[in-house]
């Protein structure tokens, strides 16, 4: 499995946990899973909504948007793309800013957790490293095929 | 081949990478047509996995109750009585109470989507009586303003228009809509006809706090922690209830009343064709 495939089954696990909490804001869901934390209060505080849709849809968005292009970086033609490598570590980055900043969020404003927020906390994360990787060996490859050409 | 042997060179993961991207030579056309193969295998395993968790997500929205189990009542406790608001007939043959909050998305989906079918065909029709009690919990910023602006169009022999109205336009007045919820209220308030300057001075003075947190109280002696719970007959259940769920309890609860006192079964069959109209208490 390459670093592609792991990110495609991460950005799928974390699109079905954006897709659970968006439907319970959307109140789909009746009660969250929680058995450890406070799911409801940081899902109904003000923080739960962003620019007039909820947190959890921009998150299911976001890795929907990084499955569909892992899944395009596991083609052969893509395989060593160093653009989708790029986009995918610009993206993968900027998720794992935001996630951060609702961590904080959590921590010193709401004062309470989420476990499903601090699981998709770690596929961002995972993701973000995953990508880092994946955009370290495109760019090795890319310094063999200037330096074959070379000679 | 000075370029295939510089690839060897490399990291494994990089010429595993750089075969199937290529295409070029014949033996990495071979390796892409095997990685061709394990994708499919690949995109089969994340096709069943969305499938499964389509499936789990489709089972969480269309059992909205998952999760929560109704349980027995503390006996113990006195039975709620003369609290709260009221509506349906003294005689029909159960009480259903509902702990609300009216910043609980999960009530403002009961009071809109459940409710009107439970006024509609078992408290006009007898079966029933109904009992709101607010329980505004500490999470939400401005149900206390919710729950007292309530009270205070029930000393205008209006509650339950408020509690719709309320719940109805929960997303004008709750925490992430504003900072004023009373402005927001006192225009609901209007909107249902009420006297504006009697309500007005209640909404500013506070003055229904006392009840309001008599609820609350009465909420966290039975040690409940969330909304909607609702207590039907001798169970409790918090979680959003759709109508057919409620009905099931419903009708559950009335058989074992009716078990319980044979000789009642005939009062109550009597209040079922009596369809009297809703009323505050």
């Amino acid at each position: 499995m390459t670093k592609r495939h792991a990110m495609a089954l991460l950005s799928l696990a974390g699109l079905l946990v954006g897709a659970y909490l968006t439907l319970y804001k959307f109140g789909y869901v009746g009660r969250l899973v929680c058995n450890i934390s406070s799911c409801e209060q940081v899902q109904t505080s003000r923080w739960s909504v962003f620019l007039g849709l909820p947190v959890a849809t921009w998150g299911a968005g976001f890795y929907l948007l990084v499955l569909v292009l892992s899944i395009v970086g596991l083609q052969p033609r893509y395989a060593d793309s160093r653009v989708l490598s790029s986009v995918l570590l610009a993206l993968t980055g900027w998720g794992v800013v935001f996630t951060a900043w609702l961590n904080y969020l959590e921590a010193y404003v709401i004062h309470a957790w989420c476990e499903w927020c601090l699981g998709s906390a770690t596929i961002v994360v995972l993701l973000f490293v995953l990508a880092l990787l994946d955009w370290r060996e495109t760019r090795q490859l890319r310094e063999i095929d200037i330096a074959g050409a070379a000679q | 081949m000075v370029k295939t042997a510089k690839k060897s060179s490399a990291s494994t993961g990089a010429t595993k990478r750089a075969d199937p991207g290529r295409g070029r030579h014949p033996g990495v056309v071979k390796a892409a047509k095997k990685s061709s193969a394990s994708n499919r295998a690949f995109y089969l395993v994340i096709a069943v996995i969305a499938v499964v968790g389509i499936a789990a997500l489709t089972y969480a929205a269309s059992h909205p109750a998952n999760g929560a189990a109704a349980s027995p009542i503390d006996t113990t406790l006195p039975p709620v009585q003369s609290q709260g608001y009221v509506m349906g007939s003294p005689s029909a043959p159960i009480e259903v109470t509902e702990f609300g909050d009216f910043e609980c998305p999960q009530c403002g989906r009961f009071a809109t989507l459940t409710e009107p079918d439970v006024r509609a065909r078992l408290v006009n029709t007898g079966q029933i009586r109904f009992r709101y009690i607010d329980f505004p919990l500490d999470i939400h910023k401005n149900t206390w303003n919710a729950s007292r602006a309530a009270a205070c169009a029930d000393q205008q022999g209006k509650f339950w228009q408020m509690h719709d109205a309320i719940f109805a336009n929960q997303d004008r007045w709750n925490g992430e809509a504003t900072d004023n919820p009373d402005k927001v209220l006192k225009e609901i308030g209007k909107q249902i006809g009420l006297n504006t300057d009697q309500f007005d001075k209640c909404v500013d003075t506070k003055a229904t706090q006392a009840k309001v947190q008599a609820h609350w109280k009465l909420a966290m002696d039975r040690h409940l922690d969330g909304t909607p719970t609702f207590i039907i007959g001798g169970q409790q259940i918090a979680a959003f209830l759709p109508y057919d769920q409620f009905k099931q309890m419903v009708d559950d609860a009335i058989a074992k009343a009716q078990a319980a006192k044979p000789a009642a079964s005939h009062d109550s069959s009597k209040a079922v064709g009596t369809a009297p109209k809703p009323t505050n208490k």
